[in-house]
């Protein structure tokens, strides 16, 4: 079945390769703020900073949330369309 | 014989069923599901923080404890003590002058390593990290540690050294 996403896909090979990269270095922008945000809740609490652990919690749990809700726009996997894709004959068949 | 065989993938391929372009395809989508993982990992981490300090306040010092017999601390020594019931917190107590006691708790505030009080410099020293923290108040003057040390009250009487919770703001927990 051809649809628009699959034109698309073969008009734009170069875009699934974009879209995965872009997720991921989002992705990896969240954890690193969230790597931050933990270090500072470890060393607030220890000073009884109930307020700054509550705050960097929401900001992770939004962060978490968001790198969770990227995943939605992760690119198709590219499949084997073995019945409509013909198939390379074996050698014996010159 | 051609024909039958037009549809048909070689057997080779059976044994080795995965392409090469989609298995590094998915190997990438799964490197973003594992780090949508990771994400919610440290969220959680963060919430178990919170969920800490809401279960378990620090406690405070309750009353009064005796420590020494102010006779046995000479000036500019100090004295190793601990306190508590279930874990046993280490502290130091100094005497500064005659008539002036400090209390703090031993442990670094950077990895809780025990600090010592140096006559020679009139400073704490954590021997660490080269952390220093002043002897009177127990700020921190150099070096990693982040916070200054928690500090007991002391109180004389009769020449007994005794100490409890003060209420300065770095105070022990
Ligand atoms: S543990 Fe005291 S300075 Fe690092």
């Amino acid at each position: 079945m051809s649809n628009f996403r699959k034109s698309q896909n073969e008009a734009h090979p170069n875009k699934t390769n974009t879209i995965l990269t872009g997720i991921i270095l989002l992705q990896i922008l969240f954890i690193s703020m969230q790597i931050w945000l933990l270090f500072g809740a470890l060393n607030n609490a220890l000073e009884e900073n109930f307020g700054f652990a509550l705050t960097t919690f929401i900001g992770s749990l939004l962060m978490a949330i968001a790198s969770i809700w990227l995943l939605r726009y992760l690119p198709e996997p590219l499949r084997k369309d073995s019945k409509n894709k013909p198939m390379v004959s074996p050698s014996r068949n010159p | 014989m051609a024909k039958k065989d037009s549809g048909k993938e070689p057997s080779w391929k059976a044994d080795f069923p995965i392409e090469s372009k989609r298995a590094t395809h998915v190997s990438r989508r799964e490197f973003a599901k594992f780090l949508g993982l990771l994400s919610g990992a440290f969220a959680l981490s963060n919430g178990f923080i919170v969920i800490r300090a809401m279960a378990f306040p620090d406690e405070r010092l309750e009353g009064e404890h005796f420590v020494v017999d102010a006779d046995k601390v000479p000036v500019g020594e100090m004295l190793q003590f601990e306190i508590g019931g279930e874990d046993l917190i280490p502290y130091i107590l100094i005497r500064l002058e005659e008539n002036k006691w400090r209390a703090f708790e031993q442990k670094c505030t950077h990895l809780t390593c025990a600090v010592r009080y140096r006559e020679d410099v009139n400073k704490i020293e954590c021997p660490c990290h080269n952390g220093w923290f002043s002897a009177d108040t127990g700020e921190v003057l150099q070096g990693p540690p982040p916070r200054p040390l928690p500090q007991l009250e002391v109180v004389v009487r009769e020449g007994k050294v005794y100490v409890r919770e003060g209420e300065r703001e770095n105070r022990a927990v």
